[in-house]
């Protein structure tokens, strides 16, 4: 078995002060963009969010904590959360009003009194600045019509409220680089231009100007930790502190501005510009990338030299990963129904193939899972990429630390995504070097625009609410949340009750399907219309290829690869439902079809035992029965290949996807009751995932019914999520997970997660969180502490189905 | 293979991996001659399909009790006292008159929650073969294949030995889960096609084995010696049940007994009693006495191993 190292004390120190540690509002960030904002009502925005960026990195406190190593702070204060009002900040003003900020029970937060009434002072002008309200008013007025479908997520106001993300910055280039060496680039290009701004050289200019000013703000920021490690050096009384702060300042001296000279430099300067981008962007699915890959050269030359030890290198290593599980971000209390555990989605991609296909394997890819292992962490996430060749000492790793920490790491098929990736027109280097994004959706490691997220979260797409809506002359049956009576929102599709056979019933679902998808697509263009304008990342674009060589912002197409990402929620479900109607109604002919119409429109109210029988006779989803699967296999084909027929903004195709993170929940609040017997309100399934407690046949038959589904065409990721007993992992039952695995990914499948925990173990944890704060669990499409989970969201956790190999 | 004999069983599970090498699908075969007051699978026992009656799925008379209608013997009637308290809820229960019941199964038929069902199922060897053969790729990563299992398979021979040469056929890997109780002619026939025999063996005292589970250890520990002497495989399994078979003479005798059928023995497992099974006794017509016994403690079992390890075996605790 894996050897894993100890922890250093100092490691170990930091750890229990970043669990120890209640998040806090800080308003360092707010009070800067406000104040920026007001005074710069007339810069055009690429300008704009430069210069901001700029001034934040100008003046937002600097802070080194006792016992860090590498630094960089989005806050004044340790696990602080800044606020991002020019995104969305209705939220924070509703919340302090009715009192809920302070008192939430899920991912609970301090702020200061003086700080509330500060932020309160600029409700009114951000509520008529913030990207969500310019895209509400963004919306064209046929949009209003369709809202409360249940398919498509977005309302009448508070549209835009999520922000730009996932996406991977090119960190390799930061490291290798520098930013002088970047804005000097982006100076040759306005010096050849300028005076001769013909076509959309303006625009590219405007460009260019933007990149100057972020290389700028970059190496700014990286200069001002150096002063502050000096100037803790001069006050340090510790001897062996005093020549490590020097030696952070000699770093921080060098690095963003010029290339990294070792890996102690590397690993600062990769966080570093984290922080630079999160400081700008919202630190919403900002993902790592392939850092084995970017480390790793310089670990074999400091190892080489002498400079450094394995111990030395694994303790840096731990102080990143613990800076990184800090970063957290406030988000609306009904979010964290969603996602929650203080998550940050900073995901982390290890092994896999290299560039020229070769084994990528290295000494960092075991240590970042040490990282996770030993320090139980389930931020930042990781992703292991698995292929052929990769070495049985990394699967045992892999295993053991996915044991410990549930979920971490996911693993990902190379076999399936890079293909998956070269249609998607990336080149076979890029494609090989891909990386995953966010929760597990595949893109380009510091070349790719992949927008896996869509413009925002407005991504996820409910495919239950089509199969209702499909049955009910296009009308959601879920009551409208504001009290509206219910409309005709999808097409005139008619009733369950006037279709003659099965076959009208599908037809009558691909029509709804389709429509939907066109609408979710229109409204992600508009938002990205609206989002590029207002909020382009030049912080992002000066390091992603393909930005500076066309001149272009990422937001504007810029980036070598182009996307946009799909994520289909509830498949399972889905498709249990129809088989529902298939079965009792036309193949069985158990029950009239009036009559499953109106049991289902009665929330199965009165017919219990009529639901009771649904679930009890009908083939489900899940346990390697063609009955099922046929349909499942259908309804991702019907996806797959309209999304991927649709274009975005920047001339690229959509790429489909069946991930949840863990909206399967929430959304599941807010669905109907399905034909399959689930209540109103009741959870979607997850994922590609059967519906809890659904799957009885054995793992290997989810697995065979998953990969009925079209992998190869799902480049936006999909996600399966197993849970097995601890005991199935005793004597040689580690092997045979890792059998399991390796069979899903010959036949073709794409993701697979574990949880390895017991439901009494859970639900002792329920009991006695604190005897149980570390337990980190997988949901779906992020990991988190069990006990800072929502209820509903642990609820579903016990559920899944419990794959004891006894 | 022309005809295509049925057997009576009660599970199949894929993805088992504690019955044999890899990743395997198990078939447990109903029906047992021997009753072990410990057995952690009581609805395997009989022969016959037989009712179960599961009170956790149950939704309760007042939105269905259609069972109460539905039997012909009147035999379901209303639960009173403890089991209504079951579920949080306070449902009202049912409560199946085990000695009225005849195992009909129209109360099952009609039950829309599944609470209660019938044990049992009529498979032919074709329709496992198809089942097993779905799950190939996994064995094929894994080297794992099908295990048999019970009740006892081998009571079942006629269906046993065409599903084997069967599995065989289609290139499997075979393990046979076996108390080792049936006659050698049986055992023989079995043995070409049988790649490893996962054989029980419990007590090497002969009247307290007989007095225990109802029938003499002398046709088990001579089917193991000829296993051993036509050369098949064999994984030894002792469960340890409190003051039956935990004594240090008797793991000496067994220890003994295992060295000699030597290298047809590659593994020795101990399986510590534990009272998971006990709840399941709820659920059917009781047809023995049932242990319900504290688990042995880990310091025992460590004992016990270093015991039989002085045979030179290698041992592994489950
Ligand atoms: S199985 Fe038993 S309880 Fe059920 S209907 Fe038949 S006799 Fe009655
Ligand atoms: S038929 Fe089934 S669910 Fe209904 S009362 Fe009887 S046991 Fe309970």
């Amino acid at each position: 078995m894996y050897e894993f190292s100890p922890v250093a004390p100092r490691v170990a120190r930091v750890r229990k002060r970043y669990r120890d540690t209640k998040p806090k509002v800080c308003i360092e960030r707010f009070k800067l963009v406000t104040e920026f904002y007001q005074n710069h009502p007339t810069l055009p925005p690429m300008i704009k969010r430069a210069r901001n960026l700029l001034n934040l990195c100008e003046r937002m406190p600097v802070v080194v904590h006792e016992d860090e190593f590498i630094v960089g702070e989005l806050t004044s204060t340790y696990h602080g959360s800044a606020l991002f009002p020019e995104y969305a900040i209705g939220w924070i003003f509703d919340e302090i009003r009715s009192g809920e900020l302070l008192n939430r029970t899920l991912d609970p937060y301090d702020m200061d009194q003086e700080d509330i009434d500060y932020v309160m002072q600029f409700e009114d002008f951000w509520s008529k600045n913030d990207l969500s309200r310019l895209t509400d008013d963004a919306l064209p007025p046929e949009f209003h019509d369709i809202v409360g479908n249940g398919i498509v997520t977005f309302g009448d106001k508070g549209t835009g409220a999520g922000p730009v993300g996932h996406f991977c910055a090119n960190y390799d280039k930061a490291i290798r680089k520098g930013f002088s060496a970047i804005k000097r680039e982006a100076q040759e290009k306005i010096d050849l231009m300028k005076g001769r701004l013909y076509g959309e050289d303006a625009q590219r200019e405007q460009f260019y100007y933007a990149v100057t000013i972020v290389c700028d703000a970059a190496i700014t920021l990286s200069k001002r930790y150096a002063a502050e490690c000096r100037g803790q050096a001069a006050e340090c009384g510790d001897e062996g502190r005093r020549a490590e702060l020097i030696e952070m300042a000699e770093a921080l001296d060098w690095i963003m501005q010029n290339p990294a000279r070792t890996y102690h430099e590397a690993v600062q300067c990769l966080y570093l510009y984290q922080i630079v981008l999160s400081l700008d962007g919202n630190l919403h699915g900002l993902t790592f990338g392939r850092v084995d890959q970017y480390l790793n050269s310089f670990y074999e030359s400091d190892l080489a030299a002498g400079r450094i030890t394995r111990e030395r290198a694994q303790e840096i290593l731990d102080l990143f990963c613990l800076k990184v599980a800090e970063m957290n971000k406030i988000w609306p209390s009904f979010a964290t129904m969603a996602a929650g555990g203080y998550t940050s989605g900073q995901l982390i991609t290890v092994g896999g193939i290299k560039k020229d296909g070769t084994d990528a394997t290295n000494e960092v890819t075991y240590m970042l899972l040490e990282c996770a292992r030993r320090l139980a962490l389930h931020d930042p996430p990781m992703s292991l990429r698995i292929h052929e060749g990769t070495p049985d000492k990394l699967w045992d790793i892999a295993v053991e630390t996915t044991r410990a920490c549930g979920g971490v790491p996911t693993f990902e098929s190379d076999k399936v995504i890079i293909p998956a990736l070269l249609d998607r027109g990336l080149s076979l280097e890029s494609a090989r070097n891909y990386c995953l994004i966010g929760c597990v959706e595949p893109g380009g490691c510091g070349d790719d625009w992949p927008a896996n997220g869509g413009p925002g979260q407005e991504t996820f797409w409910r495919i239950p609410g089509a199969v209702l809506l499909a049955i009910n002359n296009g009308e959601n049956p879920m009551p409208r949340p504001d009290g509206q009576p219910q409309r005709q929102t999808g097409l005139p599709t008619g009733y369950l009750y006037d279709m003659k056979s099965f076959d009208e019933v599908l037809e009558a679902t691909k029509k709804q399907i389709e429509h939907f998808i066109d609408w979710h697509v229109s409204f992600c263009s508009v938002r990205e219309y609206v989002a590029r304008h207002h909020m382009p990342l030049p912080v992002v674009s000066a390091t992603m290829d393909g930005c500076l060589e066309s001149g272009k912002d990422v937001m504007y197409g810029g980036a070598k690869y182009n996307g946009t990402g799909f994520a289909g929620v509830g498949i399972g479900t889905a498709t249990d439902s129809l088989v529902a109607i298939k079965y009792m109604v036309f193949d069985r002919k158990l029950c009239t079809a009036r009559e499953f119409y109106d049991a289902l429109m009665a929330n199965w109210e009165g017919h219990e035992t009529f639901r009771q029988r649904i679930m009890k006779e009908i083939p489900h989803y899940g346990n390697d029965l063609d009955y099922p699967d046929e349909i499942a296999e259908w309804i991702s084909k019907v996806i797959t290949e309209k999304v991927r027929s649709c274009t975005g903004p920047r001339g690229n195709h959509w790429s489909a996807g069946l991930y949840p993170v863990a909206t399967h929940v929430a959304w599941g609040k807010m669905t109907w009751a399905t034909p399959d017997g689930r209540r109103t309100g009741e959870p979607l399934s997850d994922g590609i995932s059967p519906i809890q407690c659904m799957d009885t046949s054995g793992p290997a038959a989810t697995l065979k019914s998953a990969l009925r589904i079209d992998h190869r065409h799902s480049a936006n990721g999909t996600l399966l999520n197993m849970k097995f007993h601890p005991k199935a992992l005793e004597g040689g039952g580690k092997d045979k997970l890792i059998a399991l695995i390796k069979t899903y990914f010959d036949l073709d499948g794409m993701e697979l997660q574990f949880n390895i925990a017991s439901s009494e173990m859970l639900r002792d944890a329920q009991l006695h969180p604190d005897a149980h704060k570390d337990l980190v669990v997988r949901i779906a499409g992020f990991s988190a502490y069990f006990v800072e989970l929502h209820k509903g969201l642990q609820d579903d956790v016990i559920r899944r189905t419990e794959l004891d190999l006894a | 293979m022309s005809s295509d004999p049925a057997g009576t069983i009660y599970d199949i599970q894929g993805f088992s991996v504690q019955d044999g090498p890899g990743i395997r699908t198990t078939v447990f075969l109903k029906g047992c001659p021997l009753r072990c007051p410990w057995c952690h699978s009581p609805e395997s026992r009989r022969f016959d399909i037989q009712l179960s009656w599961q009170s956790r799925r149950c939704i309760g008379t007042a939105v269905c009790g259609l069972c109460l209608v539905s039997c012909p013997r009147g035999a379901i009637v209303p639960a009173e006292g403890s089991q209504s308290t079951d579920t949080e809820d306070g449902l009202q229960l049912i409560r199946v008159d085990w000695d009225t019941c005849d195992d009909c199964g129209l109360c099952a038929a009609e039950c829309p929650a599944g609470a209660l069902s019938m044990w049992g199922k009529r498979y032919t060897v074709s329709e496992v073969v198809d089942r097993a053969l779905r799950d190939r790729p996994f064995f094929e990563k894994s080297g794992g294949g099908v295990t048999i299992s019970g009740g006892e398979p081998l009571s079942q021979a006629e269906f046993t030995l065409a599903l084997l040469r069967a599995l065989k056929e289609n290139g499997l890997h075979t393990a046979l889960d076996t108390t080792g109780f049936a006659p050698w002619a049986v055992v023989e026939k079995a043995l070409p096609h049988v790649d490893l025999f996962l054989l029980d063996l419990k007590n090497m005292d002969g009247r307290a084995h007989n007095a225990a589970v109802g029938v003499p250890n002398q046709p088990i520990l001579e089917n193991a010696r000829g296993i051993a002497a036509a050369g098949g495989k064999m994984q030894i399994r002792i469960p340890v049940i409190p003051r039956f078979n935990d004594s240090g003479g008797n793991l000496r005798a067994l220890g003994k007994f295992v060295a000699e059928l030597g290298e047809a023995v590659t593994l020795v497992q101990l399986l510590p009693y534990h009272a998971l099974g006990v709840p399941k006794w709820e659920r059917i017509k009781h047809d023995g006495p049932i242990l319900e016994a504290t688990a042995p403690s880990d310091k025992k079992i460590g004992e016990l191993k270093a015991i039989l390890e002085e045979y030179s075996l290698t041992i592994q605790v489950h």
